[in-house]
């Protein structure tokens, strides 16, 4: 089962985040927990830590501003 | 921090522990479901703080009740409420403990104890002494728990609360889970004081600083605590050092806690700390421990499955819980009918607006245990400032409660009472107060049957006295407020102009299963003087009454302005206009049927209230009429309140700024013209 990696709506008044950097390479195997990408809104930079154990796919660049909902990435 | 387990059961703290990852695990399935954009809601995480209520539940049951805040998932969990049912309120789906219409910062699950849940800070506690006032007045030795962050000390509910609790000695504990940081601002930047206990001891009770992180000595100190409070040793404070490992909202670490501070607070974490503790003592070994996970852990994994898969609660329940009775939510052009009260052929006696008022309470307390009173001097002497509780406190003891001057305390109790059935009726003195007391009126007493899914209910009644049109009152004693309390959905209002109605209004309030207002007029509460039933006597809520039958316009009023429309009537007749005065007595649920009837007939109607005109009731009574019977009238319902100003000390301006007689004569003939 894949997990979806969506830009999360982590404030009250969050429409958009911008996925600073990828923490973890494509492809690359990740720990539930361990953190997979920063994200910045307009209050603080985030590390977003993995919502679960596997393959990342990374589905968009860093360094681009996504609205709230965009799929980002998946974990496979 | 060291664990001292030896100075506690090892089966007890393994059940902390089991309590704490069942938290842990709800806490890293939200974060997860957020970070991943599964979920979409706002979440107030209280990582860090888990082993608070993991360490409380071992020594309450689910008849010991709990209020917390919107940063209080872990209470709700440890509580016991079904993590089925949280989860999918917290996603708004219609298997949510409360259908979904609270969400997570509302929840309320009488059935683990866990009795509301606030998103205004520091507005439990004067909630949580009612509940405690209850258990009190019944003799049951149970505690209430009201849970809220260090943040709230700043605000003025907490304080009328302690305040209340301590010269009341409720069996209520104040939990306040000191973390450090009141939403984004942390100490000292919001308060000089050293500790929060000092506030408990300087009104009177135990205030007692515990480390919230260590599962032993908080349980310890916890078991004491609830012992001495369920023995009716009077209220205790307790400041439950933490630490907030999580931002005020969303999810990951807190950015308050920089560099080493964050590491710091990391080794507090209770979590993982009481984990390794078992582990060191030899009381579980690593597989049990990680049985005690896994088995959290799919525990919240089915519970989230389920509330997946539970339908988004839908339009179709937007009306309901709103009230009991569906029919009370306004709606243009709804013509229910009501039944009016039959014609009393019973004994009467003479009585003015305050003894019936008082004949209403006694006969309502007879009729129910339930059934109290608090209010500030209502205690004898001088048995309330209106006179309406002469004898009562001497005749009824502790029913009858004198209260602090403490409008936020004196809500806050009723409502809390009220979740467990009582039926408090409160006065809050003058209506122009009501500004003090309008979030627990507003926020919490009239949306909790909504907010709860109809879980709980707040049938509790509040009377207020207007002062207007006497003079010599003032802006702050003469305002009739009724159209800010209109404007909250959740509440029902009555509005008497006779002692008869008043008595009649009041004891249908009582018995109500909503909140309920009654607004008395001051011109009214001595002055005026008729027979009045004895006995049990109720007036149904939502039925006008025709005053004076006329032909000619519908004089659509309320309150102490009836008899100045029944007057102005008598005037209008020596000018060959004929008016009928419908009084409406309930203002919501609004008689809509007897309005547009009496309309219908006359072809003309002005609404009169001793309420600013602007914004006020009349406007949205003449919007109905001309929306509904357009082609019927023979010119455009209108209204007419007082002028927009406060109302003035001066006599001849209070004269002139609220309708009368005279200015209620000449508003119809310009209607004629």
């Amino acid at each position: 089962m894949s997990t979806s990696l969506t830009i999360p709506k982590l404030q009250m008044s969050s429409t958009e985040g911008t996925l600073a950097e990828w923490l973890v390479e494509d492809g690359a195997t990740v720990e539930e927990g361990q953190p997979i990408y920063s994200l910045e809104t307009d209050k603080s930079v985030q590390e977003i830590e993995a919502p679960a154990a596997g393959k990342l796919v990374q589905k968009q660049p860093a360094g681009e501003t996504y609205p709230v909902g965009t799929e980002i990435g998946e974990i496979v | 921090m060291t664990i001292d387990v030896k100075s506690i059961d090892p089966g007890t703290l393994k059940e902390i522990y089991r309590q704490m990852s069942r938290i842990h695990e709800v806490d890293k399935a939200i974060q997860a479901g957020l970070s991943s954009g599964k979920f979409m809601f706002t979440y107030w995480p209280m990582t860090g703080q888990e082993g608070i209520p993991a360490s409380i539940a071992p020594l309450i049951t689910s008849e010991d009740h709990m209020v917390t805040i919107y940063r209080g998932i872990h209470d709700q969990v440890a509580k016991g409420v079904p993590l089925k049912g949280l989860f999918a309120e917290a996603l708004g789906r219609e298997g949510g403990v409360n259908k979904g219409k609270g969400g997570s910062p509302h929840i309320s699950d009488p059935s683990s104890g866990s009795m509301l849940t606030t998103a205004i800070v520091g507005a439990g506690a004067p909630i949580a002494n009612g509940l405690a006032l209850a258990e009190k007045l019944r003799g049951t030795d149970k505690v209430t728990i009201v849970n809220f962050g260090d943040g709230a000390t700043s605000i003025g509910a907490v304080h009328e609360a302690m305040n209340m609790a301590g010269v009341w000695e409720l069996p209520v504990i104040f939990l306040c889970q000191n973390n450090l940081i009141g939403e984004y601002t942390a100490i000292p930047d919001y308060t000089k004081g050293e500790n929060f206990t000092s506030r408990a001891e300087a009104l009177g009770f135990r205030g007692v600083r515990l480390n919230g992180n260590d599962p032993v000595a908080f349980h310890n100190g916890m078991k004491e605590i609830i012992a001495s409070v369920r023995e009716g040793k009077g209220p205790v404070f307790v400041e439950a050092m933490t630490n907030r490992l999580g931002p005020h909202a969303g999810v990951g670490w807190s950015h308050l806690l920089k560099g080493d501070d964050l590491k710091a607070a990391k080794t507090d974490w209770p979590v993982p700390a009481t984990r390794q503790a078992l582990l060191d003592a030899g009381i579980c070994t690593e597989e049990e421990l990680a049985d005690i996970d896994n088995s959290a852990k799919a525990e919240v994994a089915e519970a989230v499955e389920w509330a997946m898969n539970s339908p988004v609660t839908g339009e179709d329940e937007m009306l309901l819980d709103v009230y009991g009775d569906p029919d009370v939510v306004p709606r243009r052009g709804q013509r229910i009918k009501r039944e009016a009260e039959p014609e009393w052929t019973g004994e009467t006696k003479t009585m003015a607006m305050f003894e019936a008022v008082q004949d209403a309470l006694d006969l309502s307390m007879q009729a129910d245990e339930n059934v109290y009173c608090l209010g500030e001097d209502i205690g004898d002497d001088p048995g309330g400032v209106f006179k309406c509780f002469k004898g009562m406190q001497s005749k009824w003891g502790e029913r009858i409660r004198p209260t602090p001057i403490a409008e936020q305390a004196i809500i806050g109790c009723a409502t809390g009472s009220a979740l467990v059935g009582m039926k408090p009726v409160a006065e809050i003195m003058f209506a122009d107060f009501v500004g003090v007391c309008m979030d627990q009126i507003t926020n919490h007493a009239a949306k909790q049957r909504y907010m709860s899914g109809a879980t709980t209910t707040v049938p509790m009644t509040v009377r207020m006295i207007c002062g207007g049109g006497i003079g010599g009152f003032g802006a702050q004693h003469s305002q009739s407020t009724e159209a800010m309390l209109l404007h909250q959905p959740g509440l029902k209002i009555v509005y008497p102009s006779t002692p008869t109605e008043a008595k009649g209004l009041l004891m249908s309030c009582i018995a109500d299963e909503d909140p309920c207002i009654q607004f008395e007029s001051m011109m009214l509460t001595y002055a005026l003087k008729e027979e009045v039933p004895v006995g049990d006597y109720r007036i149904p809520l939502g039925v006008a009454k025709v005053k004076r039958e006329g032909t000619d316009i519908t004089l659509v009023t309320y309150g102490w302005q009836v008899m100045q429309c029944l007057l102005a009537a008598e005037e209008l007749a020596k000018e060959g206009i004929n008016a009928e005065v419908l009084d409406l007595r309930t203002l919501l649920p609004l008689d809509y049927d007897r309005i547009l009837s009496s309309v219908e007939k006359t072809g003309r109607a002005l609404v009169v209230h001793a309420a600013v005109e602007f914004c006020g009731l009349g406007s949205e009574i003449a919007s109905t009429i001309n929306e509904e019977l357009f082609t019927k009238l023979k010119g455009p319902a209108a209204r007419f309140g007082a002028a927009y100003a406060p109302i003035a000390y001066s006599k001849t301006i209070e004269t002139a700024q609220v309708p009368n007689v005279n200015s209620i004569v000449a508003r119809v003939r310009e209607m004629f013209k």
